[in-house]
C-alpha cells in the first residue's frame, strides 16, 4: 500500500538527474548485476560506487604492464543463469584448466595433484601411501558432494523461503533445507544434507579420508578459504558444499572448482558494467554514500559526500552489511536490537592478497618439468600440510597475531591466459590467509607489510627454489586495506563470514537474510547475503528480483 | 534352563535404572544387569579416600525431568536435593560472585561493566524466552524428517508458536542453534569473567572452544535446567549424584524390577534379526522379549552385537558418530576450605560454583591447546564444594571439593604418552591451577583421585571419556542421535532398544532419554497385543 503510494509519487516526480527509482550501493560485481537487471525490467537505476573505478573486488590491476587479479583471481561460481540472462555470452570467456588444484608439500617434496576428471585424481592417488583406500575414499566424497551439490546448485537463485509460514515443523524444516529441491534428492543425500550442514570440514572429509593428512587437509581447506575459521571449525562443511555444487556449467565436486576470466576478474566487471548500461542505467564512480535517507521507517533517497542527494524511493545496497545498516542509517531507523545483534556477527577478515610478478615461471620442484609441469601449474597451488598446521595459523589470528606460516593459495593467471602478459613474464597470485585487520601489537605499517609478505615468498621458495630471485614486483593488499580501500568492515573479503552461523536466510542474520529489511524500501545485497562470496552474482540477481516482484505488486 | 524376563536392561545408570523403573511400573518383569559392582554410572557417588564421599564423575544435577522425579515418586525414595545458590569466577584482578539476589547480581555485575549491568536482564529475558519455547521438545522422542508425518503432530504447535514469536526471539534462537557462545553472549557482555564463565556452558563435554560456531547449541542443552519448575536452576543432590541413582533405582525395586551387580554382558543373543537375550561374561544366557541397552551407542552397536548383525549403513553411521571426551574429574579430600586472594568475606562465594574461567581469552587457549592433543596449560574448571550444602560427605569440618577439569583431550598428541603417563603430572597441574587464585588450596590436600578420559572410559564405560555419551554437536542431536532415521530408540535389531544419552536428547543428568525410551518400548508392546 505504502510502496505503491510511493511508487506513484516517483513517478510523478521530475525525471531529474538526482532521482531515480531505485539507487543500487556499490560498483562490485554484484552491484553491476542487480543495476543491470533492474534496467533491464525497465526501473530507474542509479548505480553509485564510490571507488575510482568499477568492479570492486573483481579488479585486474596493472603491475608494471602485465595485468594482475587484484584481489578475487577465480571466478568459479559465477551464475550460468545470470550471464544469459544478461547477455554476456559474447563478451565473457571463463576458463577452466584440467588441474583444479596442485599442493606440493612444503617440506617433504611429494605433490598431490587433483583433476577436474575425478577418475584421473584418484589414479593419482592410488599411487600414494594407502592410496587405494584413499582413492576409494576420495571417490565416495566425489560422488557424494556431486549429488548433493546439483541441490545447491538449485538454491544459488533465489530467496531464501521464510521459516515462518509453515504448519507444521516438517514444512519449517524443508523450508529451511529448500523444499522443492530438497525434496526431489534421494532420502539417503537428504539425510546426509540435514547432518553435514552444521558440521567441519575436516570431520566430514576425515568420514571418507583416514590416512592421507595431506590431502585431507588439501580439501577441508575449502571450507576455510577466505574466512575467520580453521577446517575444525563447525559449519565449514557448508562452505565445502557450495564449493562442491555442480550443475548449470557448474562442476565442483571434491576438489572445488578452478575457473578464471580470460582478461582477468576486471574483464567480468567491465562486461557487466556495458551490460547494465546497455540496458539504461546511469553509473556513477567516485561517488560515495554517505547516508541513507530515511522518513518514518521508509526509503527516501541517498546523501552523497559531495553533499548531493539523489532522491529514490528504493535502495538496493551491495555493501557490506554492517557499512548499509550500521554505518550509513541511525538507531532511530534500524533499532537498538538489529544493531546489537548485526554488530556481534562475525566480520573479521583474515585474508590478504599478494600478488608476485616474476621475471619468468618458476619451477616448482615437485610438480616436475616441462609441459607436465605446466600443465599442474595452472591449477591453484595450494602450499598447506595438515589440518591441525590450518588449526595452527588460524590460532594465531585468534588472538591478533599473524600466522607465521599462513596458507597460501597461489594462481598464476597469465599461464592459463597468455593475453595478459606478452613477454614471459608471470603473476604469482597469492590468497594468503592468516592475518588479521587489526593487530594486537603494532601496526599494519611498511615493516610489518614487509616481513609478512617475506615469511610467504620464503614459503614459496621452500616448494619453488629461486622464486625469489624471479620477483621484480610485489603488491600486497591486506584486510585493514580491504578495510580502509574497499570499505569492507572489518577487512573480510566475503563481507561477513562463512559458514552454517551466518548462512541462507541468517546471512547476515535472521530477520535480513532475504534481501528485504524491516526498513521500508531497502533491500540487501552483495556477498553478506545469501548465497555468499564469490564472484557468483547471485545475491546481485536475487536481491533485484526481490525488488522488481516488491515493484511489479506495488504498480497492480 | 535359562532365565527370562519381559524385558532386560544392560547399565545400571541413571537411565538404565529410569528405563527399568517405568518398565517395571507397567507391570513387566525386568531386569536391571550392571557390569560394576556398584549402581549409578557416571551418577555415583564412591569414598576412594576413606571418610570422604565424592561424586565422581558428574557433580551438579539441573535436568533431571520433573515427569521422573514425579512419575517415579523419588522424594519417596530418598531424593533430596539443595539448590545451588551463584557462581563465583576468580579473576586476576577481583573477581565476580553471582548470587540468587537479583540486585546483588547486578550490582556485581556493574563493578566489571555498565553495559553488561544494564544488558543483563534483556539477556534473561531473551533466554527464558528461547528456553520456554523449545524446552517441550527435551519431553518428546524427536520426530523424524522422513518419519510418519504423525510424529510431527506434538511438534505441530511449536512449530506454529515459531512464527509468532517476536523477531528478536526468533532470531536469538537461531543465533544459538548455529553460532557459538562467545559470539551470543557477546551481543550483551563484555566484562571478561562474565563472558569468561557463561561460556562455559557452550563447551562442557564438547571438543570445541567458546568461539567455535555450534557452542551456542550446547549452552541452550545446559540452560533447559529446571528445578521444580523453576528455570535454569542446578541442584546438588545430598549424598553426592549418587544418591540420585539410588533414589531410582529404589523405585524400580519398589515397582518389583530386579537388580543385578557384577554382571558384565559380553554379547546380545540373536534368533534370526530380532534380540532374545543377553549372554553374560561368565556364560549365564537370560532370555526376555525385549533388550534394552543403556550404554552408549559404541558398546550398544559395535561391540555387544555379534559382527556383522547391522545392516552397512547403519554400522558406518555408528562409526562416524562423534565422542571425543575433553574433560577430566579431579576431587579433593581437603582439611579446610581454602581461601581465594580475591573474594569477598565470609564462605558464601564457595557455596555455589566456583569457577576458574576468568576470561574469554583462557578459555579459547585451553582450547587450542587440546585441539592440538595437549591438556590445557591452563584448564577451565568447574568445582563445587558439597560439604558446605551438606556435611555428611566428609568427616566433621573437612571439606570435599570436586573439580570438573576441560581441556583433557581423550586422544593426546604423541609426545605424552597415554594418559596414565601424565594422570599424576596432570593432577598437579589442576592443583596449580586452583593455587594461582587460592594460594593455601595446595596445603589443604589429604587426598585426591583423578579421573581422567582413560579412566571415565574403563572405569565408567564411557567411549573416549565422553560424558555426555557423544558429544552434544548440531549434527548429532534430535532426529541424528545416534543416527538419522533411528532417533526414536528403536534399533535395526528387532527387540533391541537404546535408552542411553547416545539417543534424543542427550546427556546430563535428565533421565528423558531412559523415560521416553521406556514410553516408546511401552507404545510398541501395547500396539503389538
Amino acid at each position: 500500500m505504502a510502496a505503491k503510494k510511493q511508487k506513484a509519487a516517483a513517478a510523478e516526480a521530475p525525471r531529474a538527474r538526482n532521482s531515480a527509482d531505485v539507487i543500487v550501493l556499490g560498483g562490485g560485481h554484484n552491484g553491476l548485476v542487480a543495476a543491470a537487471y533492474l534496467a533491464r525490467a525497465g526501473i530507474k537505476t542509479i548505480l553509485l560506487e564510490a571507488r575510482g573505478e568499477l568492479g570492486g573486488m573483481a579488479l585486474t590491476a596493472d603491475i608494471d604492464g602485465v595485468k594482475a587479479p587484484m584481489l578475487a583471481h577465480t571466478v568459479g561460481r559465477f551464475r550460468p543463469r545470470v550471464a544469459r540472462d544478461l547477455g554476456l555470452a559474447g563478451s565473457v570467456r571463463l576458463v577452466e584448466p584440467e588441474v583444479r588444484s596442485f599442493a606440493p608439500h612444503p617440506r617433504d617434496g611429494s605433490s598431490i595433484t587433483l583433476y577436474r576428471d575425478p577418475k584421473r585424481s584418484a589414479e593419482e592417488l592410488e599411487k600414494r601411501p594407502h592410496g587405494k583406500e584413499t582413492a576409494h575414499g576420495f571417490m565416495k566424497l566425489d560422488g557424494r558432494l556431486r549429488r548433493i551439490g546439483a541441490y545447491f546448485e538449485e538454491v544459488l537463485d533465489g530467496v531464501p523461503p521464510s521459516l515462518d509460514g509453515g504448519k507444521s515443523v516438517a514444512e519449517m524444516l524443508a523450508g529451511f533445507a529448500f523444499r522443492k529441491p530438497f525434496t526431489d534428492l534421494k532420502e539417503g543425500d537428504g539425510r546426509e544434507i540435514l547432518r553435514i550442514l552444521p558440521m567441519s570440514a575436516a570431520d566430514l572429509v576425515s568420514e571418507y579420508i583416514q590416512h592421507d593428512e595431506h590431502l585431507l587437509a588439501l580439501l577441508a581447506w575449502r571450507g576455510a578459504i577466505y574466512n575467520a575459521v580453521g577446517p575444525m571449525s563447525p559449519g565449514t562443511a557448508a562452505t565445502m558444499l557450495f564449493d562442491g555444487i555442480t550443475g548449470d556449467g557448474a562442476d565442483g565436486g571434491a576438489a572445488g572448482q578452478t575457473v578464471v576470466a580470460i582478461g582477468g576478474p576486471g574483464a567480468l566487471a567491465t562486461a557487466l558494467a556495458d551490460a547494465a548500461r546497455g540496458f539504461g542505467a546511469e553509473i556513477r564512480t567516485s561517488a560515495k554514500a554517505v547516508a541513507i535517507t530515511e522518513q518514518d521507517g521508509r526509503v527516501t533517497g541517498v546523501a552523497l559526500a559531495s553533499g548531493e542527494e539523489i532522491a529514490a524511493p528504493y535502495v538496493l545496497s551491495t555493501l557490506d552489511p554492517k557499512t548499509t545498516l550500521l554505518g550509513l542509517l541511525g538507531v532511530e531507523a534500524t533499532g537498538p536490537d538489529l544493531r546489537r545483534r548485526l554488530r556481534a556477527t562475525r566480520s573479521n577478515g583474515v585474508t590478504s592478497k599478494l600478488n608476485l610478478l616474476v621475471d619468468k615461471l618458476p619451477t616448482f620442484t615437485a610438480a616436475g618439468k616441462g609441459e607436465a609441469a605446466q600443465e599442474k601449474l595452472r591449477g591453484r597451488i595450494v602450499i598447506l600440510e595438515s589440518i591441525l598446521g590450518i588449526e595452527k595459523a588460524f590460532d594465531a589470528s585468534k588472538y591478533g597475531r599473524i600466522s607465521e606460516t599462513p596458507i597460501i593459495e597461489a594462481l598464476i593467471p597469465t599461464l592459463i591466459d597468455p593475453s595478459l602478459a606478452s613477454d614471459g613474464r608471470h603473476i604469482v597470485s597469492c590468497v594468503v590467509q592468516y592475518a588479521p585487520a587489526v593487530l594486537k601489537d603494532g601496526e599494519w605499517d611498511e615493516a610489518t607489510r614487509k616481513s609478512f609478505a617475506d615469511s610467504v615468498v620464503d614459503q614459496l621458495e621452500q616448494v619453488a627454489p629461486g622464486i625469489t630471485n624471479l620477483i621484480s614486483a610485489r603488491q600486497l593488499i591486506t584486510p585493514a586495506d580491504l578495510q580502509n580501500d574497499w570499505g569492507a568492515t572489518g577487512g573480510h573479503a566475503m563481507h561477513v563470514n562463512e559458514g552454517f552461523d551466518q548462512f541462507a536466510q541468517w546471512r547476515p542474520l535472521y530477520g535480513i537474510g532475504r534481501y528485504e529489511t524491516a526498513i521500508e524500501g531497502l533491500f540487501l545485497s552483495g556477498a553478506g547475503t545469501h548465497p555468499g562470496g564469490g564472484v557468483t552474482g547471485a545475491p546481485g540477481a536475487n536481491a533485484a528480483e526481490a525488488l522488481i516482484r516488491t515493484l511489479r505488486r506495488a504498480a497492480d | 534352563m535359562a532365565e527370562r524376563y519381559n524385558a532386560i536392561v544392560i547399565g545400571g545408570g541413571h537411565n538404565g535404572l529410569t528405563t527399568a523403573a517405568y518398565l517395571a511400573k507397567a507391570g513387566l518383569n525386568t531386569l536391571v544387569l550392571e557390569r560394576r559392582s556398584i549402581l549409578g554410572g557416571a551418577t555415583l557417588t564412591e569414598s576412594p579416600v576413606p571418610g570422604y564421599k565424592f561424586s565422581v564423575a558428574s557433580y551438579l544435577v539441573s535436568l533431571l525431568r520433573p515427569q521422573v522425579i514425579r512419575e517415579l515418586d523419588l522424594a519417596k525414595h530418598g531424593l533430596q536435593m539443595a539448590p545451588s545458590v551463584g557462581t563465583y569466577t576468580a579473576h586476576w584482578d577481583g573477581y565476580l560472585d553471582r548470587r540468587t539476589d537479583h540486585a546483588d547480581t547486578i550490582r556485581e555485575i556493574r563493578k566489571w561493566s555498565h553495559r553488561d549491568a544494564d544488558n543483563y536482564d534483556d539477556f534473561k529475558q531473551t533466554v527464558t524466552d528461547i528456553t520456554r519455547f523449545i524446552r517441550p521438545a527435551i519431553d518428546i522422542p524427536a520426530p523424524d524428517p522422513y518419519g510418519d508425518p504423525h510424529e510431527w503432530l506434538a511438534y505441530a504447535g511449536l512449530a506454529k508458536d515459531f512464527g509468532h514469536l517476536p523477531l528478536r526471539t526468533k532470531g536469538a534462537l537461531l543465533d544459538l542453534i548455529t553460532g557459538s557462545a562467545y559470539d551470543f553472549l557477546s551481543r550483551w557482555f563484555e566484562g571478561e569473567p562474565l563472558v569468561g564463565t557463561m561460556s562455559a556452558s557452550g563447551i562442557i563435554g564438547t571438543f570445541l572452544g567458546i568461539k567455535s560456531p555450534g557452542t551456542g547449541m550446547v549452552f541452550l542443552h545446559h540452560y533447559f535446567g529446571e528445578i521444580d519448575g523453576s528455570f535454569r536452576e542446578w541442584a546438588l543432590p545430598q549424598g553426592g549424584t549418587g544418591a540420585v541413582a539410588t533414589a531410582i533405582a529404589n523405585a524400580a525395586l519398589f515397582h518389583g524390577a530386579k537388580i543385578r551387580t557384577d554382571a558384565p554382558v559380553r554379547q546380545i543373543l540373536l534368533k534370526g534379526e530380532r534380540a532374545i537375550g543377553v549372554v553374560l561374561e561368565s556364560g549365564e544366557e537370560i532370555h526376555a522379549d525385549t533388550v534394552v541397552s543403556a550404554a552408549d551407542a559404541k558398546h550398544t552397536f559395535l561391540e555387544m552385537l555379534p559382527a556383522g548383525s547391522l545392516p552397512n549403513d547403519f554400522e558406518r553411521a555408528v562409526r562416524n558418530f562423534k565422542f571425543r571426551g575433553s574433560s577430566a574429574k579431579v576431587n579433593f579430600a581437603l582439611d579446610g576450605l581454602p581461601t581465594f586472594t580475591a573474594a569477598p568475606p565470609g564462605t558464601g562465594h564457595l557455596m555455589g560454583t566456583v569457577s576458574i574461567s576468568p576470561s574469554p581469552d583462557y578459555m579459547e587457549k585451553a582450547y587450542d591447546d587440546a585441539k592440538h592433543g595437549h591438556p590445557s596449560h591452563r584448564p577451565f574448571l568447574d568445582m563445587l564444594i558439597p560439604t558446605l550444602t551438606d556435611p555428611s560427605m566428609a568427616p566433621p569440618g573437612k571439606h570435599v571439593a570436586t573439580a570438573f577439569v576441560q581441556y583433557a583431550p581423550h586422544k593426546l598428541a604423541p609426545e605424552h604418552g597415554t594418559w596414565d603417563d601424565i594422570k599424576e603430572s596432570f593432577g598437579d597441574l589442576v592443583v596449580d591451577t586452583i593455587s594461582e587464585f587460592a594460594p593455601d588450596f595446595r596445603n589443604k590436600i589429604v587426598g585426591r583421585q583423578i579421573m581422567t578420559p582413560l579412566d571415565l572410559e574403563r572405569t565408567i564405560g564411557l567411549t573416549e571419556g565422553n560424558i555426555f555419551q557423544g558429544e552434544i554437536l548440531v549434527q548429532q542431536m534430535a532426529f541424528n542421535r545416534p543416527v538419522s532415521g533411528w532417533a526414536r530408540y528403536k534399533t535395526p535389531i528387532k527387540d533391541y532398544w537404546l535408552a542411553s544419552s547416545s539417543a534424543h536428547p542427550g546427556g546430563g543428568i535428565m533421565a528423558a532419554p531412559g523415560r521416553l525410551a521406556a514410553l516408546e518400548i511401552l507404545k510398541s508392546k501395547a500396539g503389538d497385543e
